[in-house]
């Protein structure tokens, strides 16, 4: 028995050592395969999703009214809108919509379709939703304020004055994809609009129809032979869950991948030395920052506040662990957006930062508890701040865990993470950092860092943030963040950033046209292999 | 032999049926516990995790409307007595809820995963046993030599090197440097999507639709990750087996079986093998057991799309339907082959009878 067993394995093993050709040749020349961590990628309806992969995904099976280039991001560009006029009073938009379109369902795209679909996220009021609601949008007026007039034309009408550039970004994010109201008509299940339908299929007019999706395992999409701008060239694209990041740099460097997009540090480092990939670095709209709760009676003194920043090793960090996760930023607006300033005045000087914590009257420092989460590179920032901090005579008892719920509830002591934010605008960013109308614990402004920071932002910052959002002269605008910058940093804030978030891929290079893009919206139509 | 033992009592026959039903019902009432007391342990448990289960939907940026609007759907507004009594009332109804993270019904989502790891246990489990046993009852009997040492040494090694290191060791040499096997997943992507069902174990289902290229691509993804842990499992019952069999050759009947003249290889094969047949049944059972719900980290390295993933997925996000229902189905899966091994016990050993 034993014997037959074993000469039975033994011939299964010897087969199956036997590697069938095309197992490891490159991929093909006309398939994009791409490795990513699928774990936290939580469906692929438009109106739900809320996470990197999956919005990536969805930028591809679905299309907007506006497109935001990679390479011009701040420059919206006619997307399923051939075009669009504003009203004089700056509230009115009204959009042509693109004839010719069609759905990979056959159907054709039509202002109804576009109209549904901003009524429809409006109304399921989901996390993205926030793109269309921070403007005034809700399930009670969104009937009135937009509307289709004829097949061709969206009127869309704000309850107030913003300026025009926000209401455009926030129509090319990928929560305001437009979706195939016909097709999804009897895919309603108790007034869902196709809530559930839409999870694991897709209802768009992309350059990409999905064919399948295991979660945690694979995603298939196959081009649309019938998108408007052409097939593209991509047949097929894979998206393979690999989360181990060495396996996604070992795959890579053999070709049996063709873009790795969560690789660590290490990583990325081996695979630039190289050779055979380019490392994209895509700056993005948020920032690693450091939280003091304002509730804490130590913490809420300015001069407290001021020694934290002299705790922070940017340099160090700009070298090792950040070298690929960030770029050195201590203002608050991202360079590129209007307000930006080139200024970095802090550096790691633990003297400085004793003198800070004596004149507030904690020469010999004091213990708190830091909560960071335990991923790189946040929480080897965290260890460093940890040790500094030490030195200077502050002991951080550093936990890691998930603790994000604990921020928003204010009920912390130090918190760092990492944000992240879809509009190319320094409102975005400032909506959350730089505004908070009402400190009370009442309020429960859980959406925004500054109220979980207990931070109550100076008035004059905060007014300037309002004002900025409602300016519809350009330069005035520039002129107002710029202040709001110099402000912010001036103001010793209890949200102290590091470092402007970066996202790092590493792409072949027999691969062109893969752009990282800082709103999420990475375009596969795009991509073309060398020969 | 008395008169009053052989003869049957007219009700004996009634009572030995109904001795019958009241072991089956005792065990039934066993396995039911167990799975109750089971899903209380990791419905509590689950609720003691840190992750909050809305933000892992919702994303830490929403608004405190959306907050509670996804915190009353996902039905955490009500007592936990009430969340767990509607679950086990949906339970009933063979409906494991919906995953938060993949979107998918639970049932269906473990329908389709652990068929992967089914398939992976099994072969793993197939080598051990295959290879254990036998270099465990060669050590026992040649105690002492270099065979001995050798198979000491195989199984130290087996016990102590870490099964994720080993996995990218191996993936790193023959993967990477002579380009042998492949880096992970369960199929080559050429040969992706050309067979769908009926088990979601890519061997049966391509040996069934006849696909040739997408068997051999599916075994030739499947050989390394199960050598590997097959390896570890081989380690474990070679040790076993070498103690089991160490102790019965030491037994009086050994040297019974010797001054009778019976050869070596007879009396261990046919008499003192034999006897330890229950002992390495139960071994071989549990280490399968083990192998089905602890793969993880071999899941992880091989990205191999099973139940271990599953599971450290969903407890990462708190998603607690997919892991109730995982734990559930692994609780359900060592009963069985815990009452498998029971019932092949009493064909191999009628003393168990």
């Amino acid at each position: 028995m034993f014997r037959r067993s074993f000469i039975m394995l033994s011939g299964v093993a010897a087969l199956a050592s036997t590697p069938p050709l095309a197992a490891l040749a490159a991929t093909p020349k006309d398939q994009l395969v791409v490795a990513i961590t699928m774990s936290s990628m939580r469906g692929l309806d438009p109106h739900e999703i809320n996470q990197l992969e999956s919005a990536e995904v969805v930028a591809n099976l679905y299309e907007r009214l506006i497109v935001l280039p990679a390479d011009k991001i701040a420059e919206p560009q006619p997307g399923l809108a051939e075009s669009w006029t504003i009203s004089p009073d700056g509230k009115t938009f009204t959009f042509k919509i693109r004839q010719g379109v069609k759905f990979h369902s056959g159907n054709a795209l039509t202002a109804k379709d576009v109209e549904w679909s901003l009524r429809r996220l409006v109304k399921l009021g989901l996390a993205p939703s926030t793109d269309l609601r921070q403007w005034g949008f809700s399930a009670d007026n969104v009937e009135k304020l937009i509307r289709a007039t004829d097949d061709n034309t969206l009127v869309l009408e704000t309850p107030e004055v913003w300026n025009a550039n926000l209401i455009l970004f926030s129509l090319a994010s990928f929560s305001t994809s437009v979706l195939d109201s016909k097709f999804l008509a009897d895919k309603d299940k108790g007034g869902d609009m196709g809530r559930e339908f839409l999870q694991t299929a897709d209802a768009g007019s992309g350059p990409y129809a999905l064919r399948s999706w295991r979660a945690n395992e694979l995603l298939i999409a196959e081009a649309f032979k019938g998108y408007w701008q052409g097939e593209p060239k991509m047949r097929r694209v894979l998206l393979r869950h690999i989360p181990e990041s060495a396996a996604q740099r070992l795959q890579i460097d053999n070709g049996d991948v063709d873009v790795a997009a969560r690789l660590s540090s290490t990583d990325l480092g081996a695979l630039e030395a190289g050779g055979k990939v380019d490392i994209q670095k895509t700056p993005g709209f948020g920032y690693y920052y450091l939280a003091l709760n304002q509730k804490d009676e130590i913490l809420s003194k300015p001069k407290v506040r001021e020694a934290f920043r002299y705790l922070i090793d940017y340099d160090g960090l700009s070298a090792t662990v950040m070298k690929y996760y960030g770029i050195k930023q201590q203002t608050i607006i991202p360079p590129g957006l209007p307000g930006a300033i080139d200024k970095n005045p802090y550096k790691l000087d633990i003297e400085k930062a004793k003198q800070l914590l004596a004149e507030a009257g904690y020469p010999n420092g004091f213990t708190k508890v830091y909560y960071a989460t335990p991923v790189t590179p946040e929480y080897e920032v965290a260890q460093s701040l940890q040790a500094n901090a030490a030195k200077a005579g502050i002991k951080l008892d550093l936990q890691g865990g998930d603790h994000i719920g604990k921020f928003r509830n204010r009920d912390f002591e130090l918190f760092s993470a990492r944000s992240g934010e879809r509009l190319p605008d320094p409102h975005a960013i400032l909506q959350s950092y730089a505004t908070n109308a009402n400190n009370t614990d009442e309020a429960k402004l859980t959406g925004l860092n500054a109220w979980r920071t207990a931070w109550d932002v100076p008035k004059e910052i905060q007014d300037m943030v309002t004002a900025a959002a409602h300016e519809t002269d350009q330069s005035k605008r520039a002129e107002l963040y710029a202040k709001i910058n110099e402000a912010y940093l001036a103001a010793s804030p209890a949200l102290v950033t590091s470092f402007q978030r970066t996202d790092a891929k590493a792409v072949r290079k027999e691969v062109n046209g893969y752009l990282g893009h800082s709103t999420w919206l990475t375009r596969w139509d795009t991509v073309t292999k060398a020969q | 032999m008395s008169i009053a033992q052989t003869t049957e009592h007219p009700y004996q026959g009634s009572r030995k049926l109904l001795s019958g039903l009241r072991k089956i019902a005792t065990s039934f009432a066993v396995i039911l516990t167990t799975l109750f007391g089971l899903l209380v342990i990791t419905f509590i448990v689950g609720r003691m995790v840190p992750a909050d289960p809305v933000i892992a939907v919702i994303g830490d940026q929403a608004d405190q409307a959306t907050y509670d609007r996804v915190f009353t759907e996902m039905g955490l507004d009500r007592p936990l007595y009430v969340q767990f009594g509607h679950y086990l009332t949906d339970i009933a109804k063979l409906d494991f809820g919906q995953s938060h993270v993949t979107k998918n019904p639970v049932a269906s989502d473990l329908a389709r995963v652990f068929p992967a790891t089914l398939e992976l246990a099994t072969l793993a489990t197939l080598i051990g046993a295959c290879f254990g046993v036998p270099l465990g009852v060669l050590a026992a009997v040649r105690k002492g030599t270099w065979v001995d040492h050798v198979a000491r040494v195989v199984g130290l090694l087996g016990y102590s090197t870490p099964i994720f290191w080993l996995g990218t060791i191996v993936i790193l040499v023959f993967y990477a440097k002579f380009g042998l096997i492949p880096a992970g997943g369960r199929i080559d992507i050429y040969n992706e999507g050309l067979v769908e069902g009926p088990t979601n174990s890519l061997l049966i289902d391509s040996l069934l639709a006849r696909e040739w290229d997408v068997f051999w691509s599916a075994m030739h993804h499947v050989i390394t990750p199960a050598l590997i842990l097959g390896y570890a499992a081989m380690a474990y019952l070679s040790r076993m087996s070498r103690s089991f069999m160490l102790e019965q050759l030491r037994q009086e009947y050994i040297l019974t079986a010797r001054a009778k003249g019976l050869g070596k290889w007879p009396i261990i094969w046919r008499h003192a093998f034999r006897n330890i047949r229950v002992q390495l049944l139960t071994v071989v059972a549990l280490a399968y057991c083990g192998l089905l719900d602890g793969t993880v980290l071999i899941e992880t390295v091989f990205a191999w799309p099973g139940l271990g993933q599953y599971l450290t997925s969903a407890l990462f996000f708190a998603d607690m339907n997919a892991v109730l229902g995982s734990v559930l189905l692994i609780g359900i899966i060592s009963i069985a082959i815990n009452l498998l091994s029971d019932i092949v016990y009493r064909f191999i050993d009628p003393r168990t009878r």
